[in-house]
């Protein structure tokens, strides 16, 4: 009974796993004389054919219903793509503007003795000139239309 | 002698490669093509997993959309199938465990979903697609069967998966893998074993 079991395993291997050619000849010559053994090699053999013989029918227009589904999906995905891209681009270019202006203001502030300008001249002329251009373009970037805003 | 099986590999990787640029670009036309080819195949794993139809066909859609919105984290370096079956299995998994959830806190007894839970008079599944004698005989143990069992079956016999393809999809190591298929097989034959014997 324990040399069945072993061979049994090794039946049930051969349909399963890679078996050598060794193992493959030790089955065969076993059940050979062994009707047990050979038996429950056929019934494995006609469990796993039994399997494949199920013919599972999905829903004629399931395919079609899915490509529909999944085309509209696609689209609502791109438009969330899009905008995400016009958002991240405003607040990398506000960024920008933001931090460009600080430096201009500081750079601006040391040409404030040689230039004879007064600080609040420096500040308005970099709020005027700097800022608020720089800030426009960001703002632009919001503004147009479509597929043409942002980075996208 | 090398050039052929060389040859043969660079088709597959190129057919993965390209679906995997296809998911990264979000290409209807492939997109489709994949429905059209995995559409049958995944219906049919998820009547494995669930045992039931309307599982199934629900999770089918929920199945597509998760692989167009996680389509750039395939790779294209394995097959497409048994990633594809991957997220199937994840999904249906939370699926039915929302299922169960409902029925346990379900507090009116006409709760669709925990209606939806109990028995069906429908005929199973799987007696509804056997073509045979034998897989008629197969039916009734496959309704029964640990779905887990099932799932392994199916993916090594019907899908030809192979044992490591098998483990990506299941998240589990190979001899749990073998060992859940000589488990469902051993069932299964029994169901030959008791029909013969009692048929005489």
């Amino acid at each position: 009974m324990e040399g069945d079991k072993r061979f049994r395993e090794l039946i049930d291997k051969s349909f399963v796993e890679e078996v050598s050619e060794g193992e493959r000849r030790l089955i065969h010559d076993h059940i050979r004389h062994c009707d047990d053994c050979k038996r429950y090699l056929e019934l494995t053999a006609r469990t796993i054919r039994g399997l494949r013989e199920f013919t599972f029918t999905s829903e004629p227009d399931s395919s079609a219903q899915v490509r529909e589904i999944l085309a509209h999906h696609t689209g609502t995905m791109r438009q969330h793509d899009v905008q995400f891209k016009i958002w991240a681009a405003f607040a990398v270019a506000l960024s920008m503007s933001i931090v460009g202006s600080a430096l201009v203001y500081q750079m601006a502030k040391l040409l404030t003795v040689p230039t004879h300008f007064d600080t609040a001249q420096v500040q308005a002329g970099v709020l005027v000139f700097w800022l608020l251009p720089s800030f426009c373009s960001a703002l632009r970037l919001l503004a147009a239309p479509g597929e043409n805003r942002g980075i996208a | 002698m090398l050039t052929l099986p060389m040859t043969l590999n660079m088709t597959v990787e190129t057919e993965t490669a390209k679906i995997a640029r296809g998911l990264r670009e979000r290409d209807m036309e492939l997109v489709a093509d994949l429905v059209e080819r995995c559409q049958h195949r995944l219906v049919r794993y998820l009547l494995y997993l669930t045992g039931r139809r309307e599982y199934a066909e629900d999770l089918v859609q929920e199945t597509w959309i998760r692989v167009l919105q996680r389509g750039s984290q395939y790779n294209g370096r394995q097959r497409f199938d048994p990633w594809l079956f991957a997220i199937a299995r994840n999904l249906a998994i939370d699926y039915l465990r929302k299922k169960r959830k409902a029925v346990q806190t379900a507090s009116l007894p006409n709760d669709r979903d925990a209606m939806l839970l109990l028995p069906s008079s429908d005929p199973s599944p799987f007696e509804a697609a056997a073509r045979s004698e034998d897989a008629m005989r197969l039916a009734g143990r496959l309704q029964i069967l640990p779905p887990l069992y099932r799932e392994a079956l199916l993916l090594r016999f019907q899908e030809d998966l192979s044992l490591a393809e098998m483990a990506q999809v299941l998240g589990a190591p190979t001899t749990t893998v073998t060992s859940r298929i000589y488990r469902g097989l051993a069932a299964l034959r029994s169901a030959f074993e008791e029909g013969d014997s009692h048929g005489g």
